[in-house]
């Protein structure tokens, strides 16, 4: 790896002075490879719009079934005003749910790894929490929970925490076995063990188990709200869609979907550059390496 | 590379042990009747095939778990306790990835809860030849180059017994022996008890040479020269020679 350093260091020298063909060819080919990267989705993106609007215009499709673009951006502009609040609830549902959701399944997670009765005992029940349709569970929670912020949030916890505990367990499991020896030649107690080694160890595991809880913490909450399914002042923007379908507003419909798209966009784009962060330096996911 | 001035040696002296018993691992003996004598200030090579017991007997020495059970005795000439006294090294740096070199060098006092001495820590890098590298990771250090801060870690914590697992066997050759130099340097005045398959390796270090095979342990005289000695020397490639024919099983 000493000839990687040494090749990163030739590599910023010729980039500064190309000379030889090869090099020249190299860079090109990156160059042309970080453009594409952007510009092939945008493309796509562009592409199908156009055709989208064609479609629409072409055959008169009727705005009530299959609205244009053009529709549904005037939505978007149009109802902003009642579309913006709801989706700052379900953005709050939904990072409430994460947080949450990263509480329990690293405190679990940890609670498991500190005794194999304790995991074999509660693991079970973890999962059968996972594989239960939230959908079915959702009812009886907003039964039996009088407030509706804290059932919506239950919901989504139950969706998000699994990934968190389940990588998380795998990850503390996962320190290097010989590390391990060296601690207990320290004289390491449990808890330093867990705290310089176990944690640190579990750290891209953690990581790996929240990007995929974020996108399940807003897939909960708007299907809890589906299920509350109650309107009035304090209501997400999953309501939003289930009364603009009730009054066949199609366009209002599209708007709220592609608002609850992007959300999850940049909460998947945010956790992957936290993750991206924390692990830089160490851990071969992030480390970036020539050849 | 420029060399700081030496480190303090082992600021406790250094006792000779003793490891004696029978080993058994899932109801089938792996060693038994063991009689090894670890001489005090000086190289022990442990010098075998895999799968002799070779690694069981470090981790003996150290009071690690084996997996077996051990009906034997362990001791150090000056009585004091032995597993509380030693510092490992072994083929795989046992570095941990998330902590700068100064990090883990420095992770012993860390988690006897004590303040690193951070300047000891640096003279001791320095020492081994990593100076403009305190604060990289171990993924962005060569194979040899985290090997030499796993010296540097058992330089930190100064104790007089030192076992070495194998610890240069996945380095390239030049590397091994620039390793091989600098350990037996910097180690100086310490009890070394090192691990190793390669005959080489032992005839190069050894004050003492052990073989451990199927058949149990066998004393081997070194040559007279003291370690380190030449690769070139004609008694060490004639000793390399021997101990090469004695692994495969024919008489040392």
């Amino acid at each position: 790896m000493t000839a990687n350093l040494d090749t990163t260091a030739s590599l910023n020298v010729e980039a500064a002075a190309p000379v030889d063909p090869a090099e020249l060819r190299k860079a090109r080919r990156e160059r042309v490879d970080r453009t594409a990267r952007w510009l092939l989705p945008v493309v796509v993106m562009v592409a199908t719009i156009a055709l989208w609007q064609w479609y629409v215009d072409a055959f008169k499709v009727p705005h009530y079934i299959l609205p244009g673009p053009d529709r549904v951006v005037q939505a978007l502009i149009a109802d902003w005003s009642m579309l913006w609040p709801a989706l700052l609830i379900t953005i709050a549902i939904t990072l409430g749910a994460l947080v949450i959701a990263t509480i329990g399944g690293v405190g679990l997670a940890v609670l498991f790894a500190q005794s194999k009765w304790v995991e074999m005992s509660f693991f079970p029940y973890a999962v059968i929490l996972q594989v239960t349709p939230v959908i079915v569970i959702a009812p009886l929670i907003f039964i039996y929970v009088p407030s509706k912020i804290a059932g919506l949030l239950i919901c989504a916890w139950i969706v998000a925490f699994f990934p968190i505990l389940s990588n998380t367990t795998l990850g503390l499991n996962s320190a290097d076995h010989n590390l391990r020896n060296l601690f207990q030649l320290y004289g390491a107690t449990r808890w330093q063990t867990l705290r310089y080694l176990r944690l640190p160890a579990a750290l891209p595991y953690f990581l790996g188990g929240l990007k995929i809880a974020g996108g399940l913490s807003l897939i909960g909450a708007i299907v809890a709200e589906f299920v509350a399914g109650t309107g009035g002042l304090g209501s997400g923007l999953a309501f939003k869609i289930l009364e603009a379908s009730y009054r066949l507003n199609i366009p209002r419909m599209f708007a709220a979907i592609l608002l609850i798209s992007v959300t999850g966009i940049i909460i998947f784009a945010s956790l992957s550059v936290l993750s991206h962060l924390l692990l830089r330096h160490w851990h071969e996911s992030a480390i970036k390496r020539d050849s | 590379m420029s060399k700081a001035p030496a480190p303090a040696p082992a600021s406790v002296s250094a006792p000779a042990l003793r490891l004696t018993g029978d080993f058994h691992h899932a109801g089938r003996p792996l060693f038994t009747g063991l009689d090894l004598a670890i001489a005090d200030r000086g190289w022990t090579c442990l010098l075998g095939p895999s799968g002799v017991g070779k690694s069981t007997v470090l981790r003996l020495l150290a009071g690690l778990d084996t997996g077996g059970t051990f009906d034997g005795d362990i001791s150090a000439s000056d009585g004091a306790p032995v597993a509380t006294r030693i510092a490992f090294m072994a083929q795989s740096d046992l570095l941990a990835p998330w902590l700068d070199v100064v990090g883990n060098v420095t992770l012993g006092a860390r988690l006897r809860g004590e303040a690193p001495d951070l300047v000891r820590a640096r003279a001791l890098i320095e020492r081994v030849g990593l100076a403009g590298h305190v604060d990289k990771r171990p993924a962005s250090l060569s194979g040899g180059m985290r090997q030499r801060v796993a010296l540097a870690r058992v330089l930190m914590e100064d104790r007089p017994i030192v076992l070495l697992d194998e610890p240069f066997a996945a380095l390239d050759a030049r590397t091994r022996a620039e390793m091989q130099e600098l350990a037996f340097e910097v180690l100086e005045g310490r009890t070394v008890l090192l691990v190793t398959h390669d005959p080489a390796e032992a005839v190069r270090l050894g004050h003492h040479l052990f073989i451990l095979s199927e058949d149990g342990l066998t004393r081997v005289d070194v040559p007279a020269s003291p370690p380190i000695r030449a690769v070139d020397a004609p008694e060490t490639m004639e000793m390399q020679a021997r101990l090469f024919h004695a692994l495969r099983g024919r008489p040392a």
